[in-house]
């Protein structure tokens, strides 16, 4: 295998599938990147046996062939080669050759034939949404995505396609996101399925703002196909929670506030929340909201923000990371908090299909 | 009846017994989260088992197990620890199914749960066999509690009035007391027998809409109504009812808006002879800031205070839940509990299952001997909070003026005296549960004085800091019991210590005068 290739263009797409690649696993193949050299150019793959990505990429190729290299220390050699064109070729025992103007590397690989090869991909139904869509619907829940393994069902995104909409959730018990956009889709389409987060990840990774792409669902596994780069995963296998049972269906009161000023000011207050609750009181009262926060062997803080507010006072504590998480990952320069009363979720709205609930804590006094 | 069967069909478990255990439970957790989170999230929750090896919970649906283990696993262990002694870890089972099955009584999903298990089922005593589930389905629907039934309610001494009023409301409603009031402190029985007249009513009259709520739902339905600006279909819904069950209708004081609302609702349902029931802990009078158009109102019909049960009350009362739960625990044993425990009916329930518990736990039956131990902090929790009567006060009063005891029942009105006096009736107000009138006739006066005298003592206690030390000083002494700061005057004039046991019978006497 031999094959000629720009740096940045192999840069780029090493780095793009480098992430999948755990750095502790028992496999050493899964630590290697698989490539493989055709006549149109070079196709680069790692996996970890749940989720595979694939990047095509333009290449003069000498000779076809397929080799596996370690993908990290690749990717660093790469970065570091002093010219913008690589020579590159693989022998029999697959010892590959890296020149670059004066620098010279011979890194050694295993053989291709050890490369896990991607499941079959069963029946799947098959459509394709707007990248930008899509992104932006991930990256307003997957912050919620439950970290805790034993509920595994909870670790990933909940994609629900049908009724003629997109619905996409996160939770982890404690705060929910939730996406809901209308979306035309063909009839029997019907599906919902559950991404993994690891997956999630990669994919938010590859999407862009503009253009489309392409998604294929079977019974176990999702393909997405966009900008030259080929995800696949497994699905988490179960039923998502119905999640609807948690989310409040009204609200008494409403606020209206500057997503920045209240992101800032929460940031600031939190640098003081009580390490034992990790709480921070949020009192709303007269178009103002005061947000402090006392740890008593540490100090206080406090900050008064304008918001748009007419019910009685209300003090509710929360999370202040749970509070943040959300606001960092929208856009809108206003947002709402539709409250109950104090000891009720909370739900952070904006002008657009997107609902995040918050667990209030409890705090004595 | 297999379809109310929890779902746990690998553990048979005496279920009366948890369901009284989570009842308890329930109460404990609204106490520290508050009723609305409470509801929202507790309100479908089981309990399956309960044992040294843990505590399995079923919940309504994943994410409500989720959600509440996410975020109310603290105080449901402080709840169990306080219950059973110790909180081994608690699992959840989710039952998705169990809250069609209990909509729909004809859903095939309830076959599910077809796998017998016939030693559960509480006592479930409805006439018409055909339409027990709709009947029950209509109660619950009405806001009413299953468990409260007057089938498994225990009369005595303390509470005759009250149960034969809720009796005859029950069978003649809008006829005979028109509201009819009942109030006493907690857990003696006002909402048992609340939701016991909405239960009998529906059974002997099937369609009649039946509604109960606290007051403090009502509050909330109101303020929904307000603000989704539905105020027609709320007024609809309460002024149509047959029959109203409020409870703690002392939430209405200081809300004037709602006492408005509330207020018209009232007339309407007494202009067409619907019947209203409602409960407090205080009587009307004394409900705070309460319109005096209401307070009137709630005063036109009957008022029946309902007291402590009594010694035998009390034995006849655990008795019947042993039996409703069949728990292995004899006559001697609960003569043992009820001996301890003295406060109200579900302080001795707490101790009954605790003792089952004990029992269960241990495999063994428990001694009359090992009862003390067993529920030694109820016990002190208990005594702790109730201690002081009319005549120790009194005593205590004299003591600290040096005067006779009898001075202070008598009519002498010298400046020191009427103090004396004046003090006395306010600290009985303040460490009794006594009402005004029964304040009035231990002292021989009528109730305005005692008002009078109670309003002068708070002010004065403002006013002076001096003055409000010395009532706190008598106060403190009246609590500790006999501290080594009694004087030898007060050995003299105390002959023994009064019989505590007394209480319900002594007000019983109050109320034959």
């Amino acid at each position: 295998m031999k094959f000629q290739i720009e740096k940045d263009v192999f840069q780029d797409a090493l780095n793009q599938v480098q992430h999948v690649v755990s750095s502790r696993t028992t496999l050493p193949i899964l630590s290697n990147v698989l490539i493989r050299a055709d006549e149109l150019g070079l196709e680069l793959s790692t996996t970890d046996l749940d989720v595979t990505i694939t990047k095509r990429v333009a290449a003069k190729v000498a000779s076809t062939g397929a080799t596996t290299l370690p993908a990290r220390r690749l990717a660093s050699i790469v970065r570091e080669l002093p010219t913008n064109e690589i020579d590159f070729e693989v022998n029999a025992d697959n010892a590959a050759t890296v020149k670059s103007g004066p620098s010279f590397f011979k890194i050694l690989g295993l053989p291709a034939s050890e490369f896990p090869v991607i499941g079959e991909f069963g029946e799947a139904r098959e459509f394709t949404i707007d990248q930008k869509l899509l992104r932006d619907a991930l990256r307003k829940t997957s912050y919620a995505i439950s970290t805790d393994e034993t509920r595994y069902v909870l670790n990933g995104v909940n994609c629900i396609i049908g009724e003629g909409m997109l619905t996409l959730v996160a939770t982890d018990g404690r705060r929910l996101a939730m996406v809901e956009q209308d979306l035309e889709f063909p009839a029997g389409n019907e599906t919902g399925v559950i991404i993994p987060t690891k997956a999630v990840n990669e994919l938010q990774r590859l999407l862009d703002v503009s253009g489309e792409l392409k998604v294929a669902i079977s019974d176990n596994q999702a393909s997405f196909e966009l900008n030259g780069s080929f995800l696949i995963t497994k699905l988490i296998e179960g039923n998502y929670p119905n999640f609807r049972q948690v989310i409040p269906s009204q609200a008494n009161y409403r606020v209206t506030v500057e997503r920045e000023v209240l992101l800032a000011a929460v940031r600031r207050v939190s640098l003081l929340a009580n390490e034992k609750t990790n709480s921070i009181k949020f009192a709303f009262e007269d178009n103002r909201l005061a947000i402090s926060a006392n740890s008593p062997e540490i100090g206080e803080a406090e900050e008064v923000i304008d918001v748009r507010y007419s019910g009685p006072r209300l003090v509710v504590a929360f999370n202040p990371e749970f509070v943040m998480a959300p606001l960092r990952n929208l856009d809108q320069d206003e947002v709402f908090i539709d409250l109950i009363d104090e000891s009720s979720p909370g739900v952070i709205k904006i002008d657009e299909p997107f609902l995040y609930v918050i667990m209030p804590m409890r705090v004595a006094g | 009846m297999h379809k109310h069967v929890p779902p746990d069909p690998n553990k048979p478990t005496n279920s009366p017994q948890l369901n009284l255990l989570w009842d308890n439970i329930s109460n404990d957790l609204r106490v520290s989260l508050g009723d609305s989170p409470f509801d929202l999230w507790f309100s479908d929750f089981r309990l399956a088992a309960a044992s040294s090896e843990g505590i399995v919970m079923v919940a309504p649906g994943t994410m409500y197990a989720i959600w509440v283990e996410e975020n109310f696993k603290t105080p449901l262990i402080s709840a169990f620890t306080k219950h059973l002694g110790s909180c081994g870890p608690i699992r959840f089972e989710v039952n998705e199914a169990a809250s069609a099955a209990f909509s729909d009584d004809q859903d095939s999903e309830a076959g599910e749960f077809e796998r017998e298990e016939p030693a559960r089922v509480v006592p479930r005593i409805l006439v018409e066999k055909v339409s027990e589930q709709k009947l029950l389905e209509k109660g619950r629907a009405a806001g009413l509690v299953e468990i409260f039934r007057f089938e498994n309610f225990v009369p005595g001494e303390n509470s005759e009035l009250a149960w034969a009023a809720a009796r005859a409301v029950a069978d003649q409603p809008g006829k005979t007391y028109q509201p009819l009031f009942f109030h006493s402190s907690c857990g003696l029985g006002k909402t048992h027998l609340l939701h016991g007249i909405g239960w009998e009513s529906l059974r002997q009259r099937p369609k009649s809409k039946i509604i109960f709520v606290t007051a403090e739902q009502f509050a909330n339905d109101y303020i929904d109504a307000i603000q989704k600006n539905a105020l027609v279909p709320f007024r609809k819904r309460y002024r149509e009812a047959d029959l109203l069950l409020i409870d703690d209708v002392q939430f209405l004081g200081r809300k004037e808006g709602l006492q408005r609302e509330f207020f018209h609702t009232f007339n309407r349902l007494a202009d067409q002879r619907k019947q209203i029931v409602l409960a407090s802990d205080c009587p009307a009078s004394e409900i705070n800031e309460l319109e005096e158009r209401l307070v009137s109102r709630f005063q036109w019909g009957l008022g029946v205070e309902i007291h402590r049960p009594g010694l035998e009350t009390r034995a006849a009362i655990l008795r019947r839940k042993r039996d409703d739960w069949r728990m292995a625990v004899s006559d001697e044993v609960i003569d043992r509990i009820v001996e301890r425990v003295r406060g109200n009916v579900r302080a001795l329930e707490g101790a009954l299952i605790r003792v089952a518990m004990v029992a269960t736990l241990s495999e063994e039956p428990i001694s009359p001997e090992k009862v003390a131990e067993v529920i030694a902090d109820l016990y002190h929790e208990v005594e702790d909070s109730r201690q002081v009567g009319t005549e120790e006060i009194k005593r205590a009063v004299s003591e600290h003026y040096d005067i006779d005891v009898n001075i202070i029942n008598g009519k002498k009105r010298t400046a020191r005296i009427a103090e004396a006096r004046q003090v006395a009736m306010f600290l009985v107000r303040s460490l009794t549960d006594l009402s005004l009138v029964e304040v009035a006739s231990a002292f021989g006066k009528d109730h305005g004085t005692v008002i009078y005298a109670v309003k002068k003592m708070k002010k004065r206690c403002e006013d002076s800091a001096a003055f409000k030390s010395s009532v706190e000083l008598i106060k403190r002494r009246l609590v500790r019991g006999g501290s080594p700061m009694e004087s030898p005057r007060a050995k003299r004039n105390t002959p023994a210590s009064p019989p505590r046991l007394g209480y319900g019978a002594k007000s019983l006497e109050l109320e034959a005068e």
